[in-house]
């Protein structure tokens, strides 16, 4: 075989596909929307909970009217992340069930989508405590996504 | 050999894996996925679970391997991208001389080994694109130079941590190269496939085969390399140290060399097969222990230890709180247990032979106990979510990534139930291989014999079973916080 010709068509395979790779669009953040995040129970533990997202505008003032999504990804690889959302609160609060499927380092990542179309970002690292088992116990909570 | 199947016999398999090209064939996708892997890592999201670079090797690529390992054989070494530069160098003609005698051992294999899953831990490799990254690009880079510096594939065959893990697995795979007929071997020539067929001018050779007459060999610019890790395949009876690349097989002029389907596991019961060496029996038991301490980095007790050594000891170093826990837990536990074992042993029978002799007759009973562990380990992480891999290269491609629809799990029964099989399974084979050296050693009194080896057999199977019914937990540094 001719290598500088494999070599080529390796290099051209590789750029080709790297190529068709598109930048995801990156959430804007210039509404300048302030967004909190509180856990219930706190601190977080395996199971059940809620989280409480409060969101202000630039003046501190509450918005409600708001679409609200979370996404929950523990740090490490290979584990499905929770989704939530929620539309419209009260008090520019933000109430929805969220399940922490597994104890260690999580970051929480709140998406704020004002009705204009705006849309903010906030990332929240925490940490959450164990419960269960890695696998052979049989009372673990069985991870999952939240539509 | 009990020879049932010869893989290269099958019309369309066969016939791929034997064309000349056909290593090239598998190596050419991972080599690119390998590529499009760092690419991600260095300029993909800086989240783990979002990333090809973590996701595919820490989870999907460990799954697969150890499944492979145990349906097939060591399928990761004969497709493996990290080979593609090493071909690179021997086609640049950059071979030196062979690599340093006293280094042609697994020394630095147990030691390449265990830094890997210490570096794994310490620099939490399973949740850094980046750093991922950079272990795929050393890997290249540490395969070309060795490849470059030394005659043999000395970093398959030394250095390599994953392909010593799949070296000491692949001894329970169902398949082995092997030969058909040994007379042929005996009267061959030129032994191509140790030696390669691969002429700078081309040489052509009359060969005698046995009822066969004569046979042309033709050796040319267009042959092909003899085994990489100087294996010589009528005598081969394990698969330690077999790359699965084939050369051996597509060298042979007279189509003599197979891949033959065999006993699962066949070598760990044949005595004549295992090694009597300090080196290859510590790395099969080190390798076991490190499967546990691989799964203990993974739960609460171990962060609970990590803040008792911080307190107790001052220790201010990642590196060395780990180093401190991996290398009691990894090393010098199973190396004393080892010695205690086999000390007891030789003592209480009254046996003459000698330690090393001794713990080479119990090592291949670590590997089913050893595989057992990893193989539960690994299946849990890729079946807690083994489609998540969908989004993220929906996501790597600039779509968004349908995670509702793909982050579904496995039962965590199933999966229970799965890592309690392999836990299980692995003990009981363990045990009988212990209860056979036993049996063979001390004849009469192979009870008394067993009973220390089977004492940290059942404690390493007790161990791994009780972490597994551990909370899992995923933090970064205690130190760093």
């Amino acid at each position: 075989m001719n290598w500088r010709l494999f070599g080529f068509l390796l290099v051209l395979l590789v750029v080709l596909v790297a190529g068709c790779r598109q930048q995801n669009p990156t959430p804007t953040s210039e509404s300048k929307l302030g967004i909190d995040l509180a856990v219930n129970p706190d601190p977080a533990q395996v199971g059940k909970s809620m989280l409480i997202i409060t969101v202000t505008d630039a003046a501190g003032q509450p918005v409600n009217d708001a679409a609200v999504n979370v996404r929950g990804d523990m740090s490490h690889a290979g584990m499905a992340p929770v989704l939530a959302e929620v539309k419209g609160g009260a008090d520019g609060q933000y109430s929805l069930p969220f399940e922490w499927t597994m104890g260690g380092d999580w970051f929480v990542t709140v998406t704020v989508t004002l009705p204009d179309g705006t849309t903010a970002s906030q990332r929240f690292d925490l940490s959450v405590a164990s419960a269960g088992g890695m696998g052979m116990n049989m009372s673990a909570a069985t991870p999952e996504a939240t539509p | 050999m009990n020879r049932r199947l010869n893989l290269l016999a099958l019309p369309l398999l066969g016939r791929l894996l034997r064309w000349r090209w056909g290593r090239l064939a598998l190596q050419i996708p991972l080599a690119v996925i390998a590529v499009l892997l760092v690419l991600d890592g260095f300029t993909g999201p800086p989240e783990a679970a979002r990333n090809l670079a973590t996701v595919t090797p820490w989870v999907h690529f460990r799954g697969f391997t150890v499944l492979a390992l145990l349906l097939v054989g060591n399928l990761f070494c004969m497709g493996c991208p990290f080979a593609l530069p090493r071909t690179l160098a021997k086609r640049l003609s950059l071979r030196g001389r062979r690599f340093p005698k006293r280094l042609r051992n697994k020394w630095i294999a147990i030691v390449s080994l265990f830094l890997l899953f210490l570096a794994y831990e310490v620099l939490d490799l399973w949740a850094s694109p980046v750093l991922t990254a950079w272990l795929i690009v050393v890997y290249f880079v540490a395969a070309f130079m060795l490849e470059a510096l030394f005659t043999e594939s000395a970093f398959c065959k030394y250095v390599c941590p994953l392909g010593t893990f799949n070296f000491i697995y692949s001894t329970v795979s169902p398949t082995q190269i092997g030969v058909h007929n040994l007379d042929i071997c005996r009267t061959c020539v030129g032994k191509e496939c140790v030696n390669g067929s691969y002429q700078p001018a081309p040489v052509i050779r009359l060969d005698e085969i046995p009822g066969g007459g004569q046979k042309a060999v033709r050796h040319g610019p267009a042959g092909t390399p003899g085994c990489g890790t100087l294996l010589f395949a009528p005598q081969m009876t394990s698969n330690l140290e077999c790359t699965l690349c084939l050369d051996c097989a597509r060298a042979c002029p007279h189509q003599n060399v197979g891949l033959f389907t065999r006993r699962p596991g066949r070598e760990l019961f044949q005595v004549a097969a295992w090694p009597k060496r300090w080196d290859v029996s510590l790395l099969v038991i080190c390798a076991a222990f490190l499967g546990l301490m691989n799964a203990f980095g993974m739960v609460p007790p171990v962060y609970e230890l990590q803040r008792q050594l911080i307190r107790l000891l001052g220790i201010r170093s990642e590196w060395v709180l780990v180093g401190l826990i991996f290398g009691a837990g990894g090393l010098l536990l199973p190396v004393l247990l080892t010695l205690l074992a086999a000390w007891l042993g030789r003592t209480f029978m009254r046996h003459q032979l000698s330690l090393r002799e001794t713990v080479a007759a119990f090592a291949p009973a670590f590997v089913p106990v050893g595989f057992g562990i990893w193989f539960a380990h690994y299946s849990f992480h890729f079946l807690l979510a083994p489609l998540t891999i969908i989004p993220v290269i929906q996501e790597f491609l600039g779509g968004v990534g349908d995670w509702a629809r793909f982050s579904g799990t496995v039962d965590v029964t199933v999966i229970s139930l799965l890592q309690l099989a392999a836990l299980l399974g692995g003990f009981l084979v363990s045990l009988t291989l212990a209860n056979r050296a036993a049996l063979r050693l001390y004849r009469r009194k192979a009870l008394a014999g067993l009973l220390p080896w089977a004492f940290v057999l059942l404690g390493l199977a007790f161990a791994a079973a009780y972490i597994f019914t551990l909370p899992m937990e995923m933090r970064g540094s205690l130190l760093a916080g």
